[in-house]
C-alpha cells in the first residue's frame, strides 16, 4: 500500500511538472491564439486589440496561475480561433475516439490473447506458422499503410464500408457507427499484432520453465496445465501491453483518424496544430499525459495481482 | 499400446544409444549402449560428472527426450510402457501413479502463483482433499496447516524439496526418479532430506533411481550404484562393493578424488610471524538491517592457510568481499599486516595495497570476460608480459596455448585455473578463494586443489578458503573457522575442530560429513 | 502449400540479406544511376500506367514513379540513422553511468528517464515539425532526443546485470579505474545486449518519419519520400494502383528485413 501511494504521488508530481513545462513550451512557440485567428498578415492593431481583450499580454506567471486555477475548477479554456469553449470542442470528439477505441479493444484484445496462447502452445502446426508470419507483417507496417490498405480493400474494391467520413463531430453514436468500423479495424490490427506476439512470446517463455514440466510429470491434465499453470504466469507482460496500448488507443490515433477523416481527438489534434490553436493543443497534450500515467499505474497494479511474489514485497 | 508388462520390472533400458541430432556418427554419443534393469522396490544410484549423460538417462526413464536429441537405438520400458512412443493420454495416466520425477531445479519447480494446496489439487480431488494433503505433507516432515496456504517463495529450499517429494508420492507411484535432490541445499538440510527419502522408501516400498554428482548422496539412499562416464556405464554393482573396491579406472579416480576428513592433501609449512590480516570486532551489514558478520576477530599470518566453513547465510562470502574491499564494513577494524586500514574504499587504495589481496570467485563461467582471450584478461590490469603470463599459467597447470584461447573454448576447470593465474599475477600476499571448486566435477576439483597446494608451497602466500564442504577444507588448511549466521562459533587447528569440536553445530557438520563418506547405509 | 512459401521470407537468411542489400544499393546509389528526374513534371503524361518510358507509370503531376520510388527511402533513412545514433550515444552513456555510479546519481537519472518516458512523443513530434518547419536537422535531433529514454532504461538494466558479473569485480580488485572498466568491460558487452533494441528503435524512427511525411509534416514536397508519395497518390489509386502499392512494398520490405535480421540474432 505504501508503494502504491508513493507511485501515485510520483505520477501526480510528474503530471504537474509536465503540465507546467507544456504550458511554458507552448507559450514559447511563435504565435498565439490571436495570430491563429487573424493570420500572420492580420493588421498589427487588430492583433493588439485582440490580445488586450483576451489578456494575452499579461506576464507569463499570471497567465500560468489563471490557467491552472481554471483547470482545477474544470474550465478548460477558450479557443479564440474557433470562438468556442475548449471543453465543447473536445468532449464530443473525445467521445468519438472513445467509441472507436472501445470497438477496437473489444475486437483485438481477447482474440489476441487467445490466438497468442494457441500459437505459443502449438507452434508446430502449419496454421500457426502462417498466422505468425501475417502478424509479423501487420506489426511492422506503419499505421497509415494498414489504414490505406483496409480503405482500399474494404471501401474501394469491395464497397462494404464508407470510406472517408463526412459526419459532423456531434452526431449521435448510432449515426457514427457506420464510420467507426474501418478506423476501428485499422487500430485493431495494430494492437492485435502487438498483444498477440507478446502473449505468444510469454507463453513460449513460461512453457520452458521447470514448473510447467514439473506439473506435467505429475500427471496434470493438459487443460489444467494450460489454465492453472501457464496462463496466469504468462499474463503479466501482456497486461502491461494491454494497458499501454489501451492508452495509445485514446491518445495516439491521429494517423488513422486522418486517413478516414474521423472526427475524433486525433483529428482534432492535427487540425489544432496546423491552425496553431494553442488553447486547444495544451489540453490535448495534458489528456495524453494523464492517460499514459494512469495506464502505467494500472499496468503495475495488474502485475501485482497476478504475481504473489510482488504482492508480499510491501504493497 | 501397453507392452506385456514384465511383472517385477519397473524400469528397463536395453542397449540404448542417444545422440545429438546434427552430430555425425563419429562423434561421441550422449548415451552409449546403456543397459540396466530395476525391479520393484529396488534402489539404484547413478553417479557421474557433468557430461556423463546421467541426467539424460534419468529423463529418458521418465519418457522425456530433449528436442535436440534422438534415440538412435535401443528400448526403454518404464512401469511396463515405452513412454517415448505412448500417446499423451497414456502418459498423463502413468505420470504420478506409475512413475514420478522430481527435477533438479528445486527453486523453480513449483508454480510461483499457486500455493501448496493448489499444487495438490492437480492430482487430488473429491472430498477430504485437505486431509489427504495434510497427510502427505506430514509424511515428508512438513506438519501443520500453515503449509497449505504458503506460496513457493515463502518456503525455504528444504521445504520446497519436501513439497515436491510429497507431490510426487501423493498417488503412490511404483517408481520415483530423483535428479540431484540435494545439490541446491545446505549440507545439513540436504542430509535431513535424504534421511526422509530413505525412510519413505523403506516404508512405502517404491523403486528409486537417484542421480547425483555426489557419491555421498547416492550412497546414502541406494543399494546399487551405476557409475557413468562419457555416456557409458563403466561400473554397476552393490554400492558398498563398488565404493570400497572399485574395479574401473574412472571409479577409482572418482573415489580417490573425494575429500576425506582424515586424509591430508597438503602439508602445512612453517609459518613466519609476519601478520597479513587483522580483524577486530568486525561487523558487516547487508541491505538495511541484516548483520552479515557480527563481532569477528581474526588474525592471519604470512604463509598460513585458513579455511572458513559455513552454510548459506553464514556470512562467509560477505567476509571475503569485505576483506578485499568490494563491500564496506560497518563496525570494528580491518587492517593488513602493515597496519593499513582496509576499510578504505577500493578507488582510494594504492596499487600495492590493492594487489596484495586478490580473490577468485565461484562461478567459472563468470570470471573471465567472454570477449577476451586469456592473455588479454590476464594482462589488462596487471600489465604482465608474455613471459610472465606463460610462467604463471604453467604454475597453475595450463600450457602456453591457453594464452590465445577464449572462455567458450575452455572447460570449467581450465577457466578456474586461468582465474587463479590472473590473481597470482598481481603477486598477492593474501589470496581469497570463494567456493572456487564447488562448480567443478570432483575429479577436476581434486586436480585444482593439488595445484593450489603447489602454488601455496612455492610462493608461501596466505590463503583463505571458503567452502561448504568440511572434508575439503579439513584436507587442505592449517586452521578452521566455523561461521553460523554471521557469528564465529568455532576456531582451531584442523585436528582440534574435526576430532573434538566444542560447538554442537560443528559437531553436527562433522558427523554428517563422516557419515556420508564412510559409505554406511542406515 | 506452395502459396505460403513466400511467407517463409522471415526465415530465409539469404532472402533477407538480399533485400537489405538491394535497399542499401538503391538508397546509396540512386542519384548516380541514370534515372529520370524526380521533379520533372510532364503535364502531357499525367497518371499514366506503366510504359516503356515510365517503368512504373507517372503520378498526378506527371513525374516518373520509378525514379521517385528509388529515391524515396533516402530522406527517412538519413533521419533514422542520425536520430538512432543520437539516441544511442546519449542513451547508452546515461544508462551505463547511472548503473555504474549508483546512489543518488542513479536515483536522479532514473527519475529523469521515467519523466522523459511519460512525454507523448508523437504529439510533440507533430508540434515540433509544425512550428519549426520541416528541417531534417531539427527533426533528427528531436526524434533522437525523444527516443533516448527507452534506450537509457534498457542500457541501465543491462549495465546493472553486467556489474554483477565476476569479471567486472575482478577488474576493480586489480586496480581498474571506473573509466577503464566502463570502456573496457561494460560498454562492449552492453552493446551486444542492446543490439536488438537499437535495431528495433531504428525501424520505429523510420516509420515515425514516414508517418509524419504522410501527414504532411515530415518531408516536404517535392521531395520524393515513400510516406509522402502514398499520401499524395491516395486519391488516384484506381487510375494507377502502383502509385500507392509500390511505396508500400518498399517500406514494408525494408522494415521486415531489418526485423527478421534482428530476430535471428
Amino acid at each position: 500500500m505504501i508503494n502504491l501511494a508513493r507511485r501515485v504521488t510520483f505520477s501526480l508530481a510528474t503530471f504537474i511538472a509536465l503540465a507546467v513545462v507544456s504550458f511554458l513550451g507552448i507559450d514559447a512557440l511563435p504565435g498565439d491564439g490571436c495570430t491563429a485567428l487573424l493570420g500572420r498578415f492580420g493588421s498589427d492593431t487588430k492583433i493588439e486589440s485582440c490580445r488586450q481583450e483576451n489578456q494575452l499580454n499579461d506576464p507569463v506567471v499570471v497567465r500560468l496561475k489563471n490557467w491552472s486555477t481554471d483547470l482545477i475548477s474544470g474550465d478548460l479554456g477558450y479557443s479564440i480561433k474557433r470562438d468556442e469553449q475548449v471543453s465543447e470542442i473536445i468532449i464530443p470528439r473525445l467521445r468519438n475516439t472513445a467509441v472507436m477505441a472501445a470497438v477496437a479493444a473489444v475486437i483485438a484484445f481477447p482474440s489476441a490473447i487467445v490466438v497468442g496462447l494457441l500459437l505459443g502452445r502449438f507452434p508446430q502446426k502449419r496454421s500457426s506458422k502462417v498466422v505468425n508470419q501475417l502478424s509479423v507483417i501487420a506489426m511492422t507496417l506503419p499505421e497509415f499503410v494498414i489504414a490505406t490498405v483496409l480503405w482500399l480493400v474494404l471501401s474501394i474494391w469491395l464497397p462494404i464500408f464508407p470510406g472517408v467520413s463526412v459526419m459532423p463531430s456531434n452526431a449521435s453514436v448510432l449515426q457514427l457507427l457506420p464510420n467507426v468500423w474501418l478506423p476501428a479495424f485499422t487500430l485493431a490490427v495494430v494492437i492485435f499484432a502487438h498483444s498477440m506476439r507478446t502473449m505468444r512470446a510469454s507463453v513460449t517463455n513460461v512453457q520452458t520453465m521447470p514448473f510447467v514440466e514439473s506439473a506435467q510429470l505429475r500427471g496434470t491434465k493438459e487443460r489444467t496445465t494450460i489454465s492453472r499453470h501457464i496462463v496466469p504466469a504468462a499474463l503479466p507482460p501482456v497486461m502491461n501491453v494491454v494497458a499501454l496500448d489501451g492508452a495509445w488507443l485514446l491518445t495516439g490515433t491521429f494517423v488513422t483518424e486522418a486517413v478516414f477523416n474521423f472526427q475524433g481527438l486525433g483529428r482534432l489534434a492535427i487540425d489544432a496544430i496546423s491552425d496553431r490553436d494553442t488553447a486547444l493543443i495544451l489540453p490535448i497534450i495534458l489528456f495524453g499525459l494523464a492517460v499514459y500515467l494512469i495506464s502505467s499505474l494500472l499496468a503495475d497494479s495488474l502485475a501485482r495481482i497476478f504475481d504473489p511474489r510482488l504482492r508480499s514485497a510491501k504493497g | 499400446m501397453m507392452t506385456t508388462p514384465t511383472q517385477s520390472q519397473v524400469l528397463g533400458f536395453k542397449a540404448v544409444t542417444v545422440r545429438a541430432k546434427n552430430e555425425s556418427r563419429e562423434s561421441r554419443p550422449i548415451l552409449d549402449a546403456i543397459s540396466l534393469q530395476l525391479e520393484h522396490g529396488e534402489t539404484l544410484g547413478i553417479v557421474g560428472g557433468s557430461g556423463s549423460g546421467k541426467t539424460t538417462l534419468l529423463r529418458l526413464a521418465a519418457g522425456v527426450l530433449a528436442p535436440g536429441l534422438v534415440l538412435e537405438r535401443g528400448e526403454i520400458e518404464t512401469v511396463g510402457t515405452n513412454l517415448l512412443v505412448a500417446s499423451p493420454v497414456e502418459r498423463e495416466s502413468i505420470y504420478g501413479s506409475g512413475v514420478a520425477l522430481v527435477a533438479q531445479s528445486v527453486g523453480e519447480s513449483l508454480t510461483p502463483h499457486l500455493n501448496v494446496l493448489s499444487h495438490f489439487r492437480d492430482a487430488v480431488s473429491g472430498e477430504a482433499v485437505n486431509e489427504r494433503v495434510l497427510e502427505s505433507l506430514a509424511e515428508v516432515g512438513l506438519g501443520g496447516e500453515k503449509y497449505l496456504h504458503r506460496y513457493p517463495h515463502q518456503l525455504s529450499g528444504g521445504e520446497r524439496q519436501r513439497v515436491l517429494l510429497a507431490l510426487a508420492l501423493v498417488r503412490s507411484p511404483q517408481l520415483l526418479l530423483l535428479d540431484e535432490p540435494t545439490s541446491a541445499l545446505d549440507v545439513s538440510i540436504g542430509s535431513e532430506v535424504l534421511t526422509t527419502i530413505d525412510r519413505l522408501q523403506r516404508s512405502r516400498g517404491f523403486a528409486l533411481v537417484c542421480v547425483s554428482h555426489d557419491l555421498g548422496v547416492v550412497s546414502q539412499i541406494s543399494k546399487r550404484i551405476a557409475v557413468m562416464n562419457q555416456g557409458r556405464i563403466v561400473e554397476l554393482g552393490q554400492t558398498s562393493q563398488v565404493l570400497r573396491s572399485p574395479s574401473h579406472e574412472y571409479t577409482k579416480a572418482l573415489v580417490s578424488s573425494i575429500p576425506k576428513l582424515d586424509q591430508r592433501i597438503r602439508e602445512s609449512n612453517s609459518q613466519s610471524n609476519e601478520t597479513v590480516l587483522v580483524c577486530r570486532n568486525l561487523g558487516i551489514v547487508r541491505g538495511q538491517t541484516t548483520r552479515a558478520i557480527d563481532s569477528l576477530d581474526l588474525e592471519i599470518k604470512q604463509g598460513e592457510v585458513v579455511g572458513i566453513i559455513g552454510e548459506s547465510g553464514s556470512g562467509k562470502s560477505s567476509l571475503l568481499a569485505a576483506i578485499c574491499g568490494l563491500v564496506p564494513i560497518s563496525d570494528g577494524s580491518l587492517q593488513n599486516g602493515d597496519g593499513y586500514d582496509l576499510s578504505t574504499a577500493l578507488q582510494n587504495r594504492s596499487r600495492t595495497v590493492l594487489s596484495s589481496i586478490q580473490m577468485v570467485f565461484q562461478n567459472p563461467d563468470d570470471s573471465l570476460n567472454p570477449m577476451r582471450t586469456v592473455a588479454q584478461s590476464l594482462s589488462r590490469y596487471t600489465q604482465a608480459t608474455n613471459s610472465e603470463m606463460s610462467s604463471v599459467l604453467l604454475s597453475v597447470g595450463l600450457g602456453e596455448q591457453f594464452l590465445t584461447r577464449r572462455p567458450h573454448e575452455m572447460s570449467g576447470g581450465e577457466k578456474q585455473r586461468a582465474a587463479i593465474a590472473r590473481a597470482l599475477l598481481a603477486k598477492p600476499r593474501l589470496l581469497l578463494l570463494d567456493e572456487v571448486t564447488s562448480a567443478l566435477d570432483v575429479t577436476v576439483q581434486a586436480a585444482v586443489m593439488k595445484t593450489l597446494a603447489d602454488v601455496q608451497r612455492k610462493l608461501n602466500i596466505a590463503m583463505i578458503i571458503v567452502s561448504h564442504d568440511i572434508a575439503l577444507v579439513a584436507s587442505f588448511v592449517d586452521r578452521i573457522l566455523v561461521l553460523r549466521h554471521g557469528q564465529l562459533v568455532e576456531q582451531g587447528s584442523v585436528d582440534d575442530v574435526i576430532k573434538s569440536p566444542r560447538d554442537s553445530y560443528t559437531q553436527n557438520l562433522v558427523e554428517i560429513s563422516g557419515r556420508r563418506l564412510s559409505f554406511e547405509l542406515n | 502449400m506452395k502459396t505460403f512459401s513466400r511467407l517463409g521470407f522471415m526465415r530465409n537468411r539469404a532472402l533477407i540479406v538480399a533485400t537489405l542489400g538491394l535497399h542499401a544499393f538503391v538508397a546509396l546509389l540512386a542519384p548516380y544511376l541514370k534515372l529520370l528526374s524526380t521533379d520533372a513534371q510532364d503535364s502531357a503524361a499525367l497518371l499514366q500506367k506503366p510504359s516503356f518510358d515510365h517503368w512504373l507509370g507517372t503520378d498526378a503531376l506527371g513525374r516518373d514513379v520509378f525514379s521517385r520510388l528509388l529515391h524515396g527511402g533516402r530522406p527517412s533513412l538519413v533521419i533514422a540513422f542520425a536520430a538512432t545514433a543520437i539516441s544511442c550515444v546519449i542513451g547508452i552513456v546515461i544508462g551505463a553511468v547511472a548503473a555504474l555510479a549508483g546512489g543518488w546519481l542513479d536515483d536522479a537519472l532514473s527519475r529523469v528517464i521515467d519523466f522523459l518516458l511519460a512525454l507523448p512523443t508523437l504529439i510533440l513530434l507533430l508540434l515540433i515539425s509544425s512550428f519549426f518547419g520541416q528541417d531534417p536537422f531539427v527533426l533528427s535531433v528531436a526524434l533522437g532526443l525523444m527516443y533516448t529514454a527507452p534506450i537509457a532504461r534498457v542500457a541501465r538494466s543491462a549495465t546493472q546485470t553486467l556489474l554483477m558479473r565476476d569479471f567486472v569485480r575482478v577488474a576493480r580488485l586489480q586496480g581498474g579505474s571506473r573509466i577503464s572498466i566502463l570502456f573496457g568491460e561494460v560498454l562492449p558487452n552492453v552493446w551486444r545486449l542492446m543490439f536488438t533494441e537499437v535495431a528495433m528503435q531504428f525501424t520505429w524512427i523510420l516509420l515515425a518519419f514516414s508517418s509524419l511525411s504522410f501527414l504532411g509534416l515530415g518531408a516536404s514536397p517535392p521531395t520524393p519520400e515513400w510516406g509522402l508519395m502514398i499520401a499524395e497518390s491516395r486519391s488516384y489509386m484506381t487510375l494507377n494502383p502502383l502509385l500507392v502499392i509500390a511505396p508500400i512494398v518498399m517500406l514494408a520490405s525494408l522494415v521486415l528485413a531489418i526485423q527478421a535480421l534482428v530476430d535471428h540474432e
